[in-house]
């Protein structure tokens, strides 16, 4: 849960329209996701029938999730894992800083993990005096600049390379060559090379939990996982519950999915399936593996109209496409998860009072159901959440006379087209110029834009000037 | 009542409170992986060799075929050079290569944090996405497979199997399972910085496959 929540939703996507550099950094990154992923899609024939699959697959999962999780229990027991179970974010810490003290660990490596970032665990590990070291090329940027992520694939997606390279001049020692994407990579293997071999504990969460063989699936490209698991003397995965499937053949068709959909590559770098601690006789790996499974509250969703939001993979296309999150960027969410699924999640980890505005600001546009790879009917779930804001009383007086208004003109169909027809000739005398540059008591719509000013009449008027007949005329 | 306790009686309230048969669970479950290739995509060739080849090259792997396991030390030697890498290098514990004679090589066993290479063995490659697949093991070191800027991957062409389903057949149950069971495909890379790609975040920045057709 991040602290940001609560300083409002407006004043914080305000904040970022204006900041112009936030702007190319967010097209930068979500433009190339968006043409890497449309390649790696027209390549893939079989794209929707696996989609169809994919998404069976994960109901499948969430129908018998009691039963899958027993089942994963008793095979990572077996494998010599121990499992944990936290039903909220403070116990699910709780576990991780006892495993943490126990094993004596001064150092912990930690390997990208939404999860761990939703629970709250880096700022856990920080008060319990243990020294935190994010991996991850993005989060050792963000951890640098103190920040959380923007983005659930690129979480330093906000910054540009120019004000990386001022955190790691500042940091590493040597600085950077120069300020090239490369030297600055180049930089960050070297610095955190020796951070991987001295750490005492390695933290990762999981993008699949295997249920025949009490594996546990992480993805990366950089190789930041491993170097991570391996080393240290205990390996901690976070992970939460919808994670599980059946078997790896069952992990391997939704890694098609998620991985051409977050990246647009077929195959991350690095796939591992880990499977307890080292073995008897094994040349590397750690003396203990723990598995911590969190609820914090996904199996109320089971029950609710948000059940559909248990199969997300978090491959991050849905805000790669959206519009919204396009022009704000993933800050301006205020929980962990941004774009239109955080706008869905954040309401469940944070409570709808504390980010009623998120189910808004949506265009209803859809392309975030269209492009997600296990049919999440995110628009669908928005505007049950905005229902729910509604008979919660969360709405302001304004908001709920103008509606009143709003529905008293709907039903009386006359006098809807006369306000409609007044309506639209004010727009047009403003819009003189083509454009909307601002509006009467409503400057909030065009504050960072123009409006398109209208061309014609009212829908009713071109509908009747088209020949059809009015609704009421007919039969 | 425990948290694994509330948990699952939350999850078996939510559901409805009636609990399914296991064994029409595993049906269900079965079902799901039915009709495979109709749920991905086809081999880039039309051998298993040669799809593995194209992937892994698409993907910036070199890859070096020959006639039989003696022939790896020189073909590591000529890999080295033509990279201008010194001959010192890090090579896995395997039986396979202990009995190899490596002339001017001087391999070791012991694998530094910067290590510039090491010859590793992958258990199968997959030619749907030309990945080899490492696990590890009493003779197989994962770091050996991290640590080095150049990494140089002995696959005997005969355990390239076709689909990633293919692979995922043999990891059933955690009898079967290694600690880690790795998917290699291609080398390091990030897109952190601007979305820009950079080879060789924290792994190796080159993957160089020898493929040994030995029947």
């Amino acid at each position: 849960m991040n602290a940001t929540t609560r300083t409002g939703f407006k004043a914080r996507s305000d904040a970022a329209l204006a900041n112009p550099t936030l702007k190319t950094a967010i097209d930068r990154t979500t433009g190339t996701a968006e043409r890497k992923r449309a390649a790696a899609l027209a390549g893939f024939a079989e794209y929707e029938a696996a989609r169809s699959r994919g998404s069976a697959i994960k109901d499948h999962v969430i129908a018998n999730l009691d039963h899958y999780l027993e089942m994963f229990e008793r095979n990572a027991t077996a494998s010599g894992a121990k499992v944990h179970w936290a039903a909220t974010e403070s116990e699910a810490c709780d576990i991780v800083i006892r495993l943490c003290r126990e094993a004596g660990a001064k150092r912990v490596t930690r390997s990208k993990s939404m999860l761990g970032e939703e629970i709250g665990l880096p700022d856990a590990l920080g008060s319990a005096g243990i020294e935190r070291v994010e991996t991850d090329l993005a989060e050792h940027i963000i951890q640098l600049a103190g920040e959380h992520p923007s983005h659930i694939i690129w979480p330093a997606m906000h910054r540009t390379r120019e004000q990386v390279a001022e955190l790691f001049n500042a940091d590493h020692k040597p600085p950077p060559a120069d300020d090239e994407a490369a030297s600055m990579v180049q930089s960050a293997r070297h610095v955190l090379r020796g951070k991987f071999l001295s750490a005492d504990v390695g933290i990762s969460g999981a993008n699949f939990l295997i249920a025949d063989t009490g594996a546990t699936c992480t993805v990366t490209n950089e190789g930041n996982a491993e170097l991570t698991t391996t080393p240290p003397r205990v390996h901690i995965v976070t992970a939460g519950i919808e994670k599980l499937v059946p078997s790896t053949s069952h992990a391997m068709a939704l890694l098609r999915l998620l991985v051409r959909s977050a990246t647009g590559g077929e195959l991350t770098q690095y796939t591992t399936f880990h499977c307890g601690p080292k073995r008897p006789g094994d040349a590397d790996g750690p003396e203990k593996m723990h598995i911590v499974l969190v609820d914090n509250g996904r199996s109320e969703m089971i029950a609710n109209e948000f059940r559909d939001m248990l199969r997300c993979i978090r491959c991050g296309a849905c805000m790669n496409h959206c519009v919204v999150y396009r022009q704000i960027g993933g800050h301006a969410y205020g929980g962990t998860y941004p774009g239109p699924m955080g706008a869905v999640l954040t309401p469940v980890l944070d409570g709808l009072a504390q980010s009623r505005d998120l189910p808004f600001a949506c265009t209803m546009n859809g392309r975030c159901a269209e492009v997600c790879p296990v049919e999440i009917p995110l628009p669908t779930l928005l505007r049950a959440w905005r229902g729910r804001s509604w008979r919660a009383g969360l709405e302001g007086p304004r908001m709920r006379a103008g509606l009143a208004a709003w529905a008293g003109l709907a039903r009386r169909p006359g006098l809807y087209r006369m306000a409609s027809g007044i309506g639209v000739r004010a727009l047009r005398l403003l819009g003189r110029s083509g454009w909307i540059g601002s509006l009467p008591f409503a400057g909030g719509w065009t504050r960072h834009r123009d409006l398109p000013g209208p061309t014609g009449g009212t829908f009713m008027e071109r509908y009747t000037a088209r020949g059809a007949r009015r609704p009421e005329d007919r039969r | 009542m425990s948290a694994r306790d509330s948990i699952l009686s939350a999850i078996r309230t939510g559901l409805g409170g009636s609990r399914n048969d296991p064994a029409a669970i595993a049906a269900e479950a079965a079902d799901l992986l039915a009709a495979p290739e109709t749920i991905r995509p086809p081999l880039v060739a039309a051998t298993l060799v040669d799809a593995f080849c194209e992937k892994s090259e698409a993907l910036g792997a070199t890859v070096d075929r020959i006639g039989s396991i003696d022939e790896v030390p020189a073909s590591v030697g000529r890999y080295l050079e033509g990279q201008g890498l010194s001959a010192e290098i890090a090579v896995e514990s395997a039986a396979l290569f202990r009995d190899l004679d490596w002339g001017d090589l001087r391999p070791r066993l012991a694998v530094a944090p910067d290590a510039p290479a090491a010859v590793g063995l992958a258990r199968h490659g997959i030619a749907e996405s030309g990945s080899l697949v490492i696990h590890s093991g009493k003779e197989t070191r994962i770091l050996l497979a991290f640590l080095p800027l150049h990494h140089i991957v002995v696959l005997r062409a005969a355990s390239i199997v076709s689909h990633l389903e293919d692979y995922a057949a043999l990891l059933v149950g955690h009898e079967t399972s290694p600690r880690n069971a790795v998917l290699i495909t291609g080398p390091s890379g990030t897109t952190d910085i601007e979305g820009s790609y950079v080879r060789g975040a924290h792994g190796p920045g080159f993957v160089h496959v020898i493929l040994v057709f030995d029947a």
